[in-house]
């Protein structure tokens, strides 16, 4: 069978995961690659005006996928990965929205319920349903999700040695392990892996900020351990899983005096964000870093945001060269 | 201490709860464009719509000397749980320092809740405090009993805004008189009986026009929010239910061990369209929805505040439920920058569409 796997949402963090795992049980995974104008504009028109581009971005995909002929989507509904935290509405109810949306192929959507104390969400319970729907025995499924994992975990070691998303899924893919880029200027970047490795959403900021000659910190380079001392200081954190690890990673890089300066990428509409980046924002000043919040939607101008960047990463250059820290 | 608290629906019952628990109390004030302007203005640009109203609210208490304000708090993933942190946080940053109670982490921090109950109990004695929930229970109760009697027979009074008058009477009345559980109960009486005598041009049954108003809780309940609707459609001759009183959103919320059937049976409605719980009243929306269908009703109002993370998600299942039902469904979504005439035309045309609805479908049959 082959199984269309929307490049859209959480996918960038967990397709080594999937892909592993439907290919273990003999299916052919079908990516939908990088969001397109023709991706992007299918989603703008088919989803509700008011909903955010990343939902927007996903309804295209899936669109691409049904076009293309692929025996089933792979929609699956997160909706916790950390003990009292869960995902975003609109995660909870993907399936429901697309189901509803495109009463047509109903019977195309492939889904499950994905539940997890942790980030690690290979556990039986959450896949062997899925797998029993593609009809693999017991014993067939525990091996795939075994392996998947082990690619998986493979993958977040890569991102804690300092590679983004991005590359550590190309290294686990291919083998090569490339070498982690390493500038006098260092910035956070905090934003959601579907904002962050979106081309379309992000018009690339990563590379944009490497090439004004300073490297990156994402919250994915940050251990979990750092990330959750965060968390728990805090009486009563976001309810949103990835919300939370990016206010703990937010903090981490308020105090951590590596870090040069803080850039938050958001997504038009993001209500979990709107929050975060207000707590954010009302707290960078006691730590005296500088802290910009890019706002990216379907309409974002290159130029615009490479001159943001630009000016960003000279105002750092300019006092780290008043103070001696660089030629 | 002076106490204040953020406004919505019928405030007065909080303002009594807060009395009769001993606080010297200062009314918040209804919101207006201008409490809005404030809101808005000390706060993020995507925070949704009840963020900034009650951020509004809010700073106006601030300046009026407000030193506590108490709040009930959201309920699962939506930004609504995460209001008080971040309001006390900007009121702090204006140079106001205010209290922010709340309650709605008894289930996971259960210290962090009593030490909030002890902030809001005061100085009463927890026979005063139970005194006081009685009290402001059976309010609540009586006050949406008699708005059930208002929504519905408004839309045929004869003397132009003579419900809108006595109701605001009844208001008053019920803040100024009621003391004890048996002066809610006489002027209950009375004032049911007063309602009920108003004179009205009742039509026969098949030129009645019945709305359901679903939606998230701020927006619906919120009259100064969501530009009067029910006296609106009322004005326009249609009788109205939400699906959303303050003593449901008790019963459910507080005291689900005595309530529990009335929730579970909305719920189990939305089933089929949604498989789990998503926060907000999503499943409850779609659950009256259903529940409206069921008993007849012409028309839904869906209301929801700009970007609204669980409503999205309804909006986004409402043409399916509206065609699988046969029930036209009207979907708006509210902010700062919402424009009355804009609203009151999509409005007046609902109504003529589901006034010409009935009237093909007598002709019909």
């Amino acid at each position: 069978m082959r199984i269309g796997l929307p490049s859209a949402l959480v996918a960038p963090y967990y397709r080594t995961l999937w892909k592993t795992f439907f290919a273990e049980l003999g299916h052919e995974p079908v990516e939908s690659g990088a969001t397109t104008k023709t991706v992007l504009d299918a989603g703008v028109r088919n989803a509700v005006p008011e909903i955010c581009v990343p939902v927007k971005i996903f309804i295209g995909h899936y669109l691409k996928l049904v076009e293309s002929g692929v025996d089933a989507v792979y929609v699956p509904r997160f909706v916790s990965i950390r003990e009292w935290d869960t995902f975003c509405p609109k995660f909870l109810g993907l399936p429901d929205m697309i189901r509803h949306a495109f009463p047509e192929h109903e019977t195309k959507i492939l889904t499950h319920i994905v539940r997890s104390k942790s980030e690690d969400i290979a556990t039986l319970a959450n896949f062997l349903p899925l797998a029993r729907k593609l009809g693999a025995k017991r014993f067939e499924a525990v091996r795939a999700i075994e392996i998947a994992r082990r690619k998986w975990l493979e993958f977040r070691r890569l991102t804690l040695q300092g590679l983004t998303v991005e590359r550590a899924n190309k290294a686990v893919e291919t083998g090569v392990v490339p070498e982690v880029p390493s500038h006098p200027i260092r910035i956070g970047v905090l934003g959601y892996v579907y904002n962050l490795y979106d081309r379309a959403v992000s018009l690339d900021i990563v590379k944009k900020i490497e090439e004004q000659g300073a490297s990156v910190t994402t919250f994915e380079m940050i251990p979990e351990k750092q990330i959750e001392k965060h968390i728990t200081k805090f009486y009563k954190p976001s309810f949103w899983t990835f919300t939370n690890k990016l206010l703990g990673a937010g903090y981490q890089l308020f105090e951590d005096p590596a870090i040069d300066g803080i850039i938050h990428v958001t997504a038009f509409g993001c209500g979990p964000d709107s929050m975060l980046g207000k707590l954010l924002d009302l707290d960078a000043p006691s730590y005296g870093k500088p802290f910009m919040t890019v706002r990216v939607d379907e309409h974002s101008g290159e130029g615009h945001l490479q001159t943001r960047v630009e000016a960003f990463v000279d105002m750092i250059r300019r006092k780290k060269r008043l103070t001696g820290e660089v030629a | 201490m002076k106490v204040g608290y953020p406004y919505m629906g019928t405030v007065i019952v909080y303002k009594k709860l807060l009395e009769t628990l001993g606080h010297d109390v200062i009314e918040t004030p209804r919101p207006t464009r201008q409490t809005i302007a404030l809101g808005v203005k000390n706060s993020p640009e995507f925070a949704c719509f009840p963020y900034k109203a009650i951020m509004g609210s809010y700073i106006e208490l601030a300046k009026m000397g407000v030193e506590m304000i108490v709040t009930s708090g959201g309920r699962g993933p939506c930004r609504a749980g995460l209001y008080e942190q971040i309001h006390r946080k900007t009121l702090a940053s204006l140079g106001y320092d205010i209290d922010v109670v709340n309650f709605d982490l008894y289930k996971k921090n259960w210290s962090y809740a009593m030490k909030n109950f002890a902030k809001a109990r005061g100085n009463a004695s927890l026979f005063r405090v139970f005194k006081a929930f009685v009290l402001v229970y059976d309010m609540i109760h009586a006050l949406d009993r008699m708005e059930a009697i208002v929504e519905t027979r408004r839309a045929y009074e004869k003397i132009p805004g003579s419900f809108t008058k006595l109701w605001n009477r009844i208001n008053k009345t019920f803040d100024l008189e009621v003391r004890r559980l048996r002066d809610a109960r006489r002027f209950e009486k009375v004032f049911t009986a007063e309602l009920l005598a108003l004179p009205v041009d009742e039509p026969p049954e098949d030129g009645r026009i019945r709305i359901g108003i679903v939606g998230e809780i701020y927006v619906v309940m919120e009259s100064a929010i969501n530009l009067n609707i029910e006296e609106v459609l009322n004005g326009l001759g249609c009788e109205v239910r939400r699906d959303l009183y303050l003593s449901h959103w008790v019963n459910d919320n507080l005291l689900p061990f005595l309530h529990r059937g009335h929730e579970r049976q909305i719920l189990a409605k939305s089933r089929k369209y949604m498989e789990i719980k998503i926060g907000g009243h999503e499943n409850e929306t779609i659950g009256h929805i259903i529940d409206y269908k069921e008993k007849g009703f012409d028309g839904i109002v869906h209301l929801m505040p700009f970007s609204c993370l669980p409503e999205l998600i309804t909006q986004s299942i409402l043409p399916k439920i509206s065609k699988d039902l046969d029930i036209p469904v009207l979907s708006l979504s509210l902010d700062e920058q919402t424009a009355i005439a804009n609203q009151r035309t999509r409005i007046e045309a609902f109504v003529d569409l589901l006034r010409g609805r009935k009237k093909t479908a007598a002709a019909k049959g």
